[in-house]
């Protein structure tokens, strides 16, 4: 390679960095940077009044899923911890679920609907987002709630003879959650839809397939990357989810977002909530790179 | 083996009901290349949809070997189609897509892996076997296609304009390969296009559609040189149309007078071009103007105007030798001979 040749290609490789540049600055200020003090802060000790000393600590690793007795110092799994971990998990496992059921048959109907009226289902679809979140999760309390429309409608049908309680229940927690995060699977696996052929079906259908048969085989397997873009976009804000999980399971059920919450309130263990928001990510990390397998996997096997 | 009985197909209701095929009748008979030529529009394909199953008639019925399916869905007729957009499943393999029928219908998997290979050598595609379908050419698609509708034994296979995305090269060749396939396996082919060229070097009999009705259906050469009507014609080769009349035996054209058998009436008369004979010939002698000459390398077409202004083309084969036949300007007489002279009915 001649001088010319290199310095051309140096010049090449500058010329990128410097059109990179905006892009990096702002990952920097307003992505890693803020992770860092996250970081950071999780190996602090926690001031008396909330914020941090800083004394180098890893206690707020610790406390994550162990806890230490105040009196004699031995060391136990914390069942609280544990807990609410495979509340979040299992609770925002079922939410996903309930969107799915709910979602792609939506998806469906839109995307089979003439081109001309798709947009005003879609319309329908999207009114939720203009509302601020607290305001639809009480009108679901609203809903539900002993006094509610529900309890009323039974009550005055004749079918109980007293309120069912479901506010502050797991169940709660569920219905908000999946009627919050429903548009974010209905997009989707209605845009993998939408792409989809269907003369693709028809083909199937001329080739012996029953319609499940078709379903499985050649329908599926063209909007899979759809719903689990849905299900990946309901299940990470589910399990990170702190206004939901707060106003429908009151105090009893909480989940990872209100624990970690706690921590910069009531708890004042500002190390622990930064290790706990630490481990969430971690955790939605893990599930990213096991949707990223499922998809690009099945292109180079198939 | 395929009846098909007034067979008719509206789309809509009430007033704004479209009739795409009005009371169609004829039968097909086993092993036979048949082809459904026509326009756009001219409800070919929502025919061959109604085979298929695809859509269900309104009225009439399709007999297939002495049973009426017109009402089956089309997974359970065994009639398969070939799409004109091929529609291969994009996330199989090329031997999955020819197998996909055989595994709906819950063959063995020995049995399917066989059969693959089999319809694979038959479509000289055996080395693609494990690509994708999206990573092959059209050409090859196209004959993953014809493997995957052929590899479950259909007793009719439908052909939706299939060669229609092809370059002209390529088309010719799948046209011999499609004609060699059919003879191969004995089937019988229902052939959709739009192209006459494609119908008639292929086909055993077809039907010429028009407005959602048959026109005509005949062997290429009797379609060719027996025209029915004015549309089958127009749209089979070039053709002239000359206003006449015949009355009492006699048939009057453009000042000229022959002994024909045909009922009084008006008429129209119908000539190829390459049969318009330069000079006097038996038949129709008129005196005609040269407007212009078109040279084609292997003929001429000579572009001539009649006496009351009606145009007429002649083709005459270039000679070796000898120039041009005549000149633009030229005034000369053209013969229509007797037996190239077909009387069609006229027009509404």
């Amino acid at each position: 390679m001649d001088i010319a040749e290199t310095r051309a290609l140096r010049a090449d490789a500058r010329r990128r960095w410097t059109l990179a540049m905006p892009a990096v600055t702002i990952i920097t200020l307003f992505s890693i940077l803020p992770l860092l003090v996250v970081v950071v802060y999780s190996f602090l000790t926690p001031g008396d009044y909330g914020n941090v000393k800083w004394i180098w600590s890893t206690e707020g690793w610790f406390q994550v899923l162990f806890q230490r007795d105040i009196f004699d110092d031995t060391v136990t799994l914390s069942d609280a911890h544990l807990t609410i971990l495979g509340r979040s998990v299992t609770l925002s496992l079922i939410t996903t679920l309930i969107t799915l059921f709910l979602g792609v048959p939506t998806a469906w109907f839109i995307a089979t609907r003439p081109a001309r009226q798709r947009a005003f289902w879609l319309f329908l679809i999207t009114i939720p987002f203009w509302t601020n979140l607290l305001v639809r999760t009480i009108a679901v309390q609203e809903m539900i709630r002993s006094e509610g429309l529900i309890n009323r409608l039974l009550l005055w049908l004749g079918a109980i003879d007293a309120p069912i309680q479901m506010m502050y229940t797991n169940f709660a927690i569920l219905v908000g959650m999946a009627y919050v995060f429903l548009p974010l699977m209905v997009l989707p696996v209605y845009a993998a839809i939408e792409r989809f052929d269907f003369r693709l079906a028809e083909a199937g259908y001329d080739l012996y397939a029953s319609r499940l048969y078709c379903l499985r085989k050649v329908v599926l397997p063209q909007v899979k990357a759809g719903i689990i873009a849905g299900s990946i976009l309901v299940f990470v804000p589910s399990l990170g989810a702190y206004v939901t999980p707060r106003i429908m399971g009151g105090g009893k059920s909480m989940m990872l977002g209100n624990l970690i919450e706690m921590q910069f309130g009531q708890g004042r263990n500002w190390p622990l909530g930064a290790a706990l928001s630490l481990a969430l990510t971690a955790l939605v990390l893990v599930a990213l790179v096991w949707y990223t397998r499922l998809t690009t996997g099945e292109r180079r096997h198939g | 083996m395929l009846e098909i009985r007034n067979l008719t197909k509206s789309f809509g209701a009430g007033a704004t009901a479209v009739t795409a095929l009005h009371e169609v009748a004829f039968s097909i008979a086993e092993g036979e290349f048949f082809t459904l030529l026509g326009p756009s529009g001219c409800g070919k394909t929502t025919l061959l949809r109604l085979i298929a199953g695809f859509e269900p008639p309104t009225g009439g019925a399709l007999v297939l070997d002495g049973r009426d399916v017109a009402h089956l869905p089309p997974n359970k007729r065994p009639v398969n189609t070939v799409f004109q957009n091929y529609a291969l499943f994009p996330h199989m393999t090329v031997a999955e897509n020819v197998g996909f029928a055989l595994g709906a219908q819950g063959r063995p998997r020995s049995e399917i892996a066989e059969t693959v290979e089999r319809m694979l050598a038959l479509v000289q595609l055996d080395h693609l076997a494990h690509r994708k379908s999206a990573e092959l050419s059209g050409g090859q698609q196209q004959r993953v296609a014809l493997a995957r509708a052929l590899a479950p034994k259909p007793r009719i296979l439908l052909l939706d304009e299939p060669l229609s995305a092809l370059d002209m090269k390529l088309r010719k060749e799948m046209q011999v390969e499609l004609k060699r396939l059919q003879q191969e396996t004995g089937l019988t082919f229902i052939f959709v296009t739009h192209d006459q060229e494609e119908a008639l070097t292929m086909s055993d009999r077809i039907a010429v559609m028009s407005g959602g009705r048959i026109q005509q259906i005949a062997s290429p050469r009797d379609l060719y040189d027996h025209p029915s009507n004015s549309f089958v014609a127009g749209f089979i080769g070039e053709s002239n149309f000359l206003d006449a009349r015949c009355a009492g035996g006699k048939l009057f054209a453009q000042g000229a007078e022959l002994e024909v058998d045909h009922a009084d009436g008006p008429i129209t008369l119908m000539v190829r071009p390459e049969h318009v004979v330069l000079g006097t010939a038996q038949g129709l002698t008129l005196r005609a103007k040269v407007e212009t000459l078109v040279y084609f390398g292997t003929d001429t077409h000579v572009h001539l105007t009649l006496p009351d202004g009606a145009r007429l083309v002649a083709r005459v084969q270039n000679a070796l030798r000898g120039g041009a036949p005549c000149a633009e300007g030229d005034t000369l007489t053209v013969s229509l001979p007797a037996d190239a002279l077909r009387l069609l009915p006229k027009d509404a």
